[in-house]
């Protein structure tokens, strides 16, 4: 066998939980990217997936419009959020894994609200990642 | 050499992070646990189950354990290659997508976090949390329908007609016919004809565990009947369910702003 199998069956014993619900294949779950100041458009509570859309500032200044998922309602309460956690015009961090596809999608890690309560993914909260930093 | 050399820095990873967790301001997060987690760790029995009486509501996993699907027929093949399971890939076309009603037995093969039973005269009736489904099953002897979806016969419906009696004292049976051919019976899109047969046996272990095994009986699309799939559900001592909806604007809404622009279709290689 060689090395890089080696590596890849680690990696692949360490993510195996977390698909136990709905695939994550579209995202690359090695790196956490992190997104600071991102300004909340949109927070939708509900099946299948909770989504909070937002907006960040890259290194030139140009918004973009980025889209994020957790998990359903009723798995992310357990986590401590509710329907009331996150309103419209709210400024968080984001930890997210991103799309492979490179578009500003992604699933949530988790989110830092202004006053700094963390709110983690059911599915994907659980892990620490480094994190990437990223205007 | 190599792999010894790739294994060490594993675990000297491993090691890092796991020094980073302990040595950290806070403890770790823990993932935390669902109410059926809790009760199937708690492992309760509640005592004795009572006699022929399943009323109340249960609390079940997300998912049942599958059992191995024998051969399809050539017809149940040809249909099988039709369906792209996942309502999470962007080609799928798994009804669940846009929110069809799951119809049975997908009902009792996906979602299925939460049950309910009620039982009325001549009746009893079963809930489903996911989708807020009832299905009413008659325990008056009367029989199911013959030649449903036939020519001349009845129509065939989401959900069917079902006739159930008591085998002994614990165990419900019920059996389940005239289903509508465009439901899956799971979320793996193995499909099923309009002469599609089900059994379910809901056996009460003790006051606080019901086990089910549903069984497939398909001969046009099945070589053989088979045992689909097979759950577990425990007592909820507060006995209160949890709403849980497929909204068609929210699943398009979710379509629009994860599903396409995330393309596992296209991380996947399938693209």
């Amino acid at each position: 066998m060689k090395p890089c199998c080696v590596v890849f069956l680690a990696l692949f014993m360490i993510c195996v939980p977390v698909f136990a619900h709905h695939g994550n294949t579209a995202y690359d779950t090695s790196k956490v990217v992190v997104l600071k100041d991102g300004k909340v458009t949109q927070y939708v509570w509900a099946n299948p997936h909770v989504i909070i859309t937002f907006d960040v500032k890259d290194d030139k200044g140009n918004v973009q419009h980025w889209s994020a998922e957790a998990g359903t309602p009723q798995t992310v309460v357990l986590a401590g959020w509710s329907k009331t956690s996150v309103q419209k015009g709210d400024v968080i961090t984001v930890y997210i894994f991103q799309a492979k596809t490179g578009n500003p999608v992604g699933r949530l890690n988790k989110i830092v609200l202004a006053d700094g309560t963390e709110l983690r993914d059911s599915a994907l909260g659980y892990r620490e990642g480094g994190g990437e930093g990223k205007q | 050499m190599r792999i010894d050399a790739a294994l060490t820095a594993l675990l000297a990873l491993a090691a890092v992070a796991s020094a980073q967790d302990t040595s950290s301001k806070q403890a770790p997060a823990q993932r935390p646990q669902t109410l059926y987690q809790k009760l199937m760790a708690a492992g309760n029995t509640g005592g004795p189950a009572p006699r022929r009486d399943f009323t109340g509501s249960w609390a079940g996993p997300l998912t049942p354990s599958y059992v191995d699907v024998p051969p399809l027929t050539p017809a149940g093949e040809k249909l099988f290659n039709l369906n792209f399971p996942d309502p999470f890939s962007p080609s799928s076309n798994d009804p669940w997508g846009v929110c069809d009603p799951f119809g049975f037995p997908r009902s009792a093969t996906t979602e299925t976090r939460g049950i309910s039973f009620a039982q009325m005269p001549g009746r009893m009736v079963i809930m489903t949390q996911y989708g807020r489904i009832w299905r009413t099953v008659w325990m008056d002897g009367r029989e199911l329908p013959r030649n449903v979806g036939a020519k001349g016969g009845p129509d065939t419906t989401w959900y069917g007609y079902s006739a159930g009696h008591w085998d002994g004292d614990y165990t419900l049976v019920v059996n389940t016919t005239g289903l509508d051919d465009k439901t899956w019976i799971d979320r793996r899109g193995y499909p099923h004809s309009v002469d599609l047969r089900v059994e379910e046996r809901y056996t009460r272990l003790d006051h606080d565990t019901l086990d089910l095994a549903l069984t497939i009986d398909d001969p046009k699309i099945y070589t053989k009947p088979f045992v689909l799939a097979k759950n577990r559900f425990k007592w909820i001592p507060n006995q209160e369910d949890e709403e849980q909806l497929c909204v068609p604007s929210e699943a398009i809404e979710y379509r629009k702003l994860i599903v396409v622009p995330a393309d596992q279709d296209q991380a996947k290689g399938k693209k």
